[in-house]
């Protein structure tokens, strides 16, 4: 199997004033295509900010990460931007969708950033991703109209409709209930099984854990053990 | 059908639709801001419209009571006309005044022999301008002096009389009915006086006439210098139908072939007018500037608190792929959109005001009792309401607020989405 993604003795460190504070120290990973990953730790064992560096959304000081085949190494912020925009979906602990914007506007917003043009397109994707997402009816709805279970739907939706190389995580489950929680874990899972889109999520919660094929344990900014389940798809 | 999209930033019409909702997201800010922008460009509407109505009204003023569209002078009458030298006269005035009024476009030609005098009541003599005007040719299709007569009656052909400036009558204390000498050097250089009974006062709004001059039918003014036949200056008048600047080519064309002869249009003849107006509106332009500037700078404000609150929100469409210029457009356009909502209420305000501004008019006399505001209007001033001013008014703050918004937007676009995404 191909890989989705790949890290090298990837490093990432913080500078205060008179410190430097490591955060990732030298994780060297490779996630296979289709996979449904989680990186595992306590707080502070440097899940968001490997998470951050998988994303491009931070650089890292060290290592090298390729994402697809290709290396985010010393591309500029906009290509940086670009690379997001064709590569990488993201679902994010607060939903953070724009609360002036419905359901239907804010998983469009991807299909705008990537330039496509023609309308009745990305509204019929945008439309399908919805409904397999169990949101058919509540489209038009602003994210203050929504319950928290239903924003995250909308959250993977938006991750989703572009069809990503990978998508990431990061602790989607924190802000809801238990029961909600295994549905947004269950669905994503579903997506994952039925597009073959590679997830990597990042969690502390065992139960959330326990729907992943393959754990990644983080502490201290180091690979703690990596554990493969029978279920991975593809091994 | 789908709107030209680019890679990187979100398209023109949801920039707008989020633009606007954001502006509703805290709508007691925005309304705060928007009626900040509103109060200035209120009074930026009203003082263009003043300045505007200043202007035309100086204009007119100026080519009906001073100068007409234009005048014709003897060759190196104008570069002396300071003295008032009647040995630089057009002398065949009548002539010419038929040939200019058979040039298209000009309406009407008068001509004037204006001079330097005294005017004397016996006791005190004061320097002032004497204008003899020809009472049968076109002097009144000219200029309005008639319609400016506040006291009295209009001179009259064939009768020797004096129309006095009411401020030199109001200097003399005399009325109609009473008598002054004017006393005045012939074209030979002999002094000549002469009494004459006052017919009529004239207030026309212009201090040069109302406080500096007197008119005499071109008769007796021609008989008292010994100007027979000759004239000072023909003053023309140009009809609506062609633009000034054509007539003014025209006339200056037919007169081409004559050194003898030099054409003025009213803007040459006022240039110290012009000048004085041009730097009346750089002052006022600074001063309102300066109020318009406070309320871009509050839409700036508004837009560097909704960046700092949206914060994270910009981390999220950065990882979506937003590119930086995407950011700085989000931000601008709310600025700009917020601009254009507070100038357009102001613009409203203003319109509400202008209307019965431009209708009646500001009495001037009655608010700040005789002051001279350095233009040449009566004491009742009227707005211009110009449809042009008032849009041009209204996208230039919307474009002033877009542009002041663009450091919180540079700052918005600057961060790194990392950090952004950890804002709290």
């Amino acid at each position: 199997m191909s890989a989705a993604a790949r890290l090298t003795d990837v490093r990432k460190s913080y500078r205060t004033d008179h410190l430097e504070v490591p955060a990732v120290r030298g994780v060297s990973l490779e996630i296979e295509a289709g996979a449904f990953l989680s990186i595992a730790g306590p707080s502070g064992s440097g899940k968001t900010t490997l998470l951050n560096l998988l994303g491009a959304l931070d650089t890292p000081t060290g290592g090298t990460i390729e994402i697809g085949g290709l290396t985010t190494d010393g591309l500029s912020p906009r290509q940086l931007a670009d690379f997001r925009n064709t590569h990488l979906g993201f679902v994010f602990q607060t939903f953070n969708l724009i609360p002036v914007l419905t359901a239907r506007e804010n998983v469009e917003l991807p299909l705008q950033l990537q330039g496509i043009a023609d309308r009745g397109d990305r509204r019929g994707r945008v439309e399908a991703i919805l409904r397999d997402v169990g949101l058919g009816d509540l489209m038009d709805r602003r994210p203050n109209e929504l319950s928290g279970g239903q924003q995250q739907r909308v959250a993977v939706a938006r991750a989703l409709v572009k069809g990503p190389t990978l998508v990431l995580a990061d602790e989607p489950t924190a802000n809801l209930d238990t029961a909600t929680a295994h549905e947004i874990m269950d669905l994503m899972r579903e997506m994952n099984a039925r597009a073959g889109t590679t997830f990597v999520f990042s969690t502390h919660d065992p139960l959330v854990m326990d729907h992943a094929t393959r754990i990644v344990r983080l502490r201290d900014g180091h690979v703690e053990s990596d554990e493969r389940k029978g279920a991975d798809r593809g091994h | 059908m789908g709107t030209d999209l680019r890679a990187g930033v979100i398209g023109p019409m949801l920039t707008a639709r989020l633009a606007w909702r954001n502006l509703r997201r805290n709508r007691r800010r925005t309304w705060i801001t928007a009626a900040t922008v509103a109060l200035a460009v209120l009074l930026l509407q009203l003082e263009v419209a003043t300045i505007i109505g200043l202007e035309g009204q100086s204009k007119d003023n100026l080519i009906s009571y001073q100068t007409g569209h234009a005048k014709v002078f003897a060759a190196g009458y104008f570069a002396e006309r300071d003295e008032l030298p009647l040995d630089r006269a057009v002398t065949d005035a009548s002539g010419l005044t038929l040939r200019l009024e058979a040039i298209p476009g000009v309406s009407a030609a008068a001509p004037r022999v204006v001079f330097a005098a005294q005017l004397s009541d016996g006791r005190d003599q004061v320097p002032c301008t004497g204008i003899g005007i020809d009472l049968e040719a076109g002097e009144t299709d000219v200029f309005r002096i008639p319609q400016a007569v506040t006291a009295g009656t209009f001179l009259s052909a064939g009768e020797p009389g004096l129309l006095v400036g009411g401020g030199l009558a109001e200097l003399f204390g005399v009325s109609p009915g009473g008598w002054l000498t004017v006393v005045a050097k012939t074209r030979q250089g002999a002094y000549e006086a002469l009494e004459l009974p006052i017919v009529g006062l004239v207030g026309t709004g212009n201090p040069d006439i109302d406080r500096n001059s007197f008119f005499v039918p071109l008769a007796t003014a021609r008989r008292m210098l010994a100007m027979d036949g000759g004239a000072t200056e023909i003053a023309v008048r140009f009809g609506a139908a062609a633009g000034e600047a054509t007539t003014l080519a025209r006339v200056r064309s037919a007169l081409a072939a004559e050194p003898g002869l030099e054409v003025l249009g009213w803007r040459d003849l006022e240039q110290d007018y012009l000048a004085m107006a041009t730097a009346e509106r750089i002052s006022n332009g600074i001063f309102l500037g300066i109020f318009v500037l406070l309320g871009v700078v509050g839409v700036a404000n508004t837009v560097m608190l909704a960046v700092f609150e949206r914060t994270r929100e910009i981390g999220m469409l950065m990882a979506l792929g937003l590119r930086g210029a995407g950011v700085r457009r989000i931000f601008v356009v709310e600025g700009a959109l917020l601009g254009l909502l507070g100038a357009a209420v102001g613009t409203a305000l203003a319109i509400c005001l202008m209307i019965p501004y431009a209708a009646y008019g500001l009495n001037l006399t009655a608010l700040y009792g005789e002051i001279d505001l350095g233009y040449p209007v009566r004491d009742r001033l009227y707005g211009a309401f110009d449809g042009t001013a008032l849009v041009v008014v209204w996208l230039l703050t919307a474009v002033l607020s877009g542009f002041a918004s663009f450091y919180p937007a540079m700052r918005a676009s600057r961060q790194r989405p990392a950090e952004a995404l950890r804002h709290v």
